[in-house]
């Protein structure tokens, strides 16, 4: 028995849907539809689970828990040969070790509909030659696929998924690599059969504002949860943004066309080599690796200790040519080392404490912040010291309440923190 | 953009390759009637007028079909190997058909049971092969979650292969005179005829596997774009790779069980054909199959005659023979077979 798709189903459904690899769950319940037609786009950071969410919608991952189906079925009740009809990929990079020519690559796209021994009718000619036609490749038919330039062969790509006729086609960071006439061309083809033959479109951008200019619908995904689902303007949301992204980001609406842009701030003077603004940080454990890279790239000194050596924040700091004091391997911090320390965040304008780990032997860290606090400095907590307090009778936890009562900030977002850092600073 | 319109006309013409393949499948039957002409007895037709003569005559022409027969299985093994591993070094042993054939095989012989019964040898040599496939296929499944990758298929069928070497070695260096004589025979290969019901059955094995890899040909075109890519477009990649593998190792294992283990026919051979007429596998499972039957079947007409009546293991003949002339074919158009 044939089932048939449902008119009125969207095209891709996922329901609850927890996906990953073998002991890596990369997707954490996610839900949402896209309607037939629709031109969606996929956002957010580098590692968020985009591909993996892409990789389950054709069914290439099986999801853990949860539901997908596609046009209103479950997509492991579809045959792969079907499947090929409904959903396209167009990977990040299509490599074929064999010698193949573009013509011969993009009749692939007709293998699923092709007989038993793959023998092309005149239709499938006809399809294939105007998936060639459509992205400009047909001059290249008798090249090796393999010597083409990474933009044609994008096309080449994008020419055989289009062979397969599907209805949804998704696209894997497939245009980042085009030159700017290419891309062009590639979303005008996309637009154009979104338009014109209701064929879905989802992609997968690190480009916000070409996908606000395109979508209908933005997903912006964050470490595996879909942290929102709608029309650009929704979605687009400084504030939300420069959370997810942890930097800061400005959304403009462009006054005449009334586009959304998103762009980082750059500081292109030598302003941010004149700072000269000290900072002596509080880690260990690796807690503040991140942080000495942002802050040296925002353009502080940056003093730590102590450290014990051989903890990994002691080689980051070594590697980074910071001020740090060091103790001896897994010892707790002594006298001397103490007293270094102490004078090294005099000198600085201000204390940030990681979320590193208190115990009996870091526990005297702290006192640097209460130092640094009484000379009317200002310090910086991340939040939840307690939760990682083992020191007895929770020594840690209580000093930290009494530094907040004294005028310490708490802190969670290194985002926050640098935006903080910066205001305090210009005042 | 390529706007020039010689492009076009750059590549493959239809009527031109057609012409090709035309005068290669033309020059098979030549060559193979050549064959028939060369022994140790003399070159030219034995003089059928006397019994020495037509029994001679039907000397060659058994060692003519079995040189068919194991090229052909050979070659395309060799080439699905290559397709599926998406590497040019793949070849009808990769996977250690021929360590556990060669294991099985020793045994066999120097447990002198391959006296006893006639099919015993082919039958111990080809169980073993396949068991030795199941084996690296399990070991390379382990760590990748029920579909082994590539790299995992190809590491540890070396590795399996390698403890198999060793374990003939070791059989080989506690055997006695006779049975090393034996044992390394077979293992150099040749093609003396087998029994007649084994030529039967390896004969319709052979011809059901090589049916079995035209059958998934254009599936095979697309897994050379990898799995994921392969999936992509419908096909139902984790089914075609374990297809496409059991009837790679059932045609060498073949092989091996009729005629021992013959090198470089299975490596080559698909690369030749491959730089000839193109990497499409709807074409090259035939042509490869064909190629690399005329290819063994020269080359054992050469191992009989050129020491005659000395007579080379085939096996030998087949990389000094081809290995120039494969080299030269290779360096002018290894650009139309891999990138």
């Amino acid at each position: 028995m044939i089932e048939h798709t449902q008119a009125d189903s969207p095209a891709l459904a996922f329901r609850d849907v927890s996906s990953g690899y073998r002991g890596r769950e990369v997707l954490h319940r996610v839900s949402f539809t896209v309607a037939e037609g629709e031109f969606a786009s996929l956002i957010g950071p580098n590692g968020c689970g985009k591909s993996t969410l892409l990789k389950t919608a054709a069914a290439l991952i099986r999801p853990v828990s949860g539901s997908v189906s596609l046009f209103g079925r479950p997509a492991e009740h579809i045959k792969a040969a079907e499947r090929a009809s409904l959903v396209g990929v167009v990977p990040q990079k299509l490599e074929s070790p064999m010698a193949f020519r573009v013509g011969e690559l993009v009749m692939n796209g007709r293998i699923s509909s092709m007989g038993l021994f793959g023998r092309p009718v005149a239709a499938d000619l006809d399809i294939v030659e105007r998936a060639m036609i459509y992205t400009d490749v047909l001059s290249l038919r008798d090249r090796y696929f393999m010597e083409l330039s990474g933009g044609e062969q994008q096309r080449v790509a994008l020419a055989m998924v289009l062979a397969q006729e599907p209805r949804i086609i998704m696209l894997d960071e497939s245009i980042a690599h085009l030159d700017i006439n290419h891309r062009q061309e590639v979303l005008q083809i996309l637009l154009n059969i979104n338009r014109e033959q209701r064929i879905t479109v989802i992609l997968v951008s690190h480009d916000l504002t070409l996908a606000a200019q395109l979508s209908d619908r933005l997903l912006l995904l964050d470490g595996g949860t879909l942290v929102a689902d709608g029309a650009p303007q929704e979605v687009l949301r400084a504030e939300l943004l420069s959370r997810i992204y942890n930097c800061e980001l400005q959304v403009r609406k462009d006054p005449w066309s009334g586009e959304l842009q998103v762009s980082g701030d750059l500081v292109t003077g030598r302003r941010r080599m004149a700072l000269d603004r000290r900072i002596h940080v509080i880690a260990g454990g690796g807690s503040g690796i991140e942080l000495y890279r942002r802050m040296l790239i925002e353009g502080y000194d940056v003093s730590t200790g102590v450290l014990n050596k051989l903890d990994s924040d002691a080689e980051a700091a070594r590697a980074l040519h910071l001020d740090v004091v060091l103790e001896q391997p897994f010892s707790a911090v002594g006298n001397a080392c103490y007293r270094e320390a102490s004078l090294m965040a005099a000198s600085a304008d201000m204390v940030v404490v990681t979320g590193v780990p208190f115990g009996s032997g870091n526990l005297v860290n702290l006192s640097l912040a209460d130092e640094a606090l009484r000379a009317g400095k200002p310090v910086f907590l991340f939040e939840g010291i307690g939760s990682r307090d083992y020191t007895e009778g929770k020594a840690a936890g209580r000093k930290a309440a009494e530094l907040l009562a004294g005028g310490a900030e708490s802190w969670s977002s290194m985002h926050e923190l640098l935006a903080h850092l910066q205001k305090s600073f210009q005042s | 953009m390529q706007s020039c319109p010689d492009n076009r006309y750059t590549g493959r013409k239809p009527g031109r390759e057609r012409l090709k393949i035309l005068l290669f499948l033309l020059a098979v039957p030549l060559l193979c009637l050549l064959s028939l002409l060369l022994g140790p007895s003399g070159i030219g037709i034995p003089d059928l007028s006397q019994p020495s003569g037509s029994s001679i005559l039907a000397l060659r022409f058994g060692r003519m079909l079995m040189g068919l027969v194991v090229g052909a299985a050979l070659s395309a093994s060799g080439m699905v190997f290559q397709a599926l591993l998406r590497n040019p070094l793949a070849e009808p042993y990769v996977l250690g058909v021929s360590g556990g054939a060669g294991l099985g095989a020793t045994v066999s012989i120097l447990a002198g049971s391959s006296l006893a019964l006639p099919l015993n040898l082919p039958v111990t040599a080809f169980v073993s092969a396949v068991i030795t496939l199941m084996v690296v296929y399990g070991i390379a499944s382990q760590g990748a979650g029920g579909s082994p990758s590539v790299y995992s298929l190809i590491l540890s069928g070396v590795i399996v292969s390698s403890i198999c070497s060793s374990l003939i070695m070791f059989l080989v260096s506690t055997a006695s005179v006779e049975g090393l004589h034996n044992v390394i025979w077979w293992m150099l290969g040749n093609l003396q005829p087998v029994s007649p019901q084994q030529q039967v059955f390896s004969l319709a094995l052979v011809l059901l596997g090589i049916a079995g890899i035209w059958v998934l040909s254009s599936r095979l075109n697309a897994l050379t774009l990898g799995r994921e890519m392969a999936h992509y477009q419908g096909i139902n990649a984790g089914a075609v790779i374990v297809a496409g593998l059991l009837w790679a190792t059932l045609l060498a294992a073949t092989a091996v069980s009729m005629a021992g283990m013959i090198g470089f026919v299975g490596l080559i051979v698909p690369h030749v054909m491959r730089a000839m007429f193109g990497p499409d596998h709807r074409r090259l499972v035939p042509l490869a199959s064909v190629g690399g039957g005329t290819f063994l079947v020269l080359c054992d007409a050469l191992a009989r005659t050129v020491l005659a009546p000395l007579e080379i293991p085939v096996g030998v003949v087949t990389a000094i023979a081809g290995g120039p002339f494969f080299l030269v074919i290779l360096q002018r158009r290894m650009k139309q077979a891999w990138n």
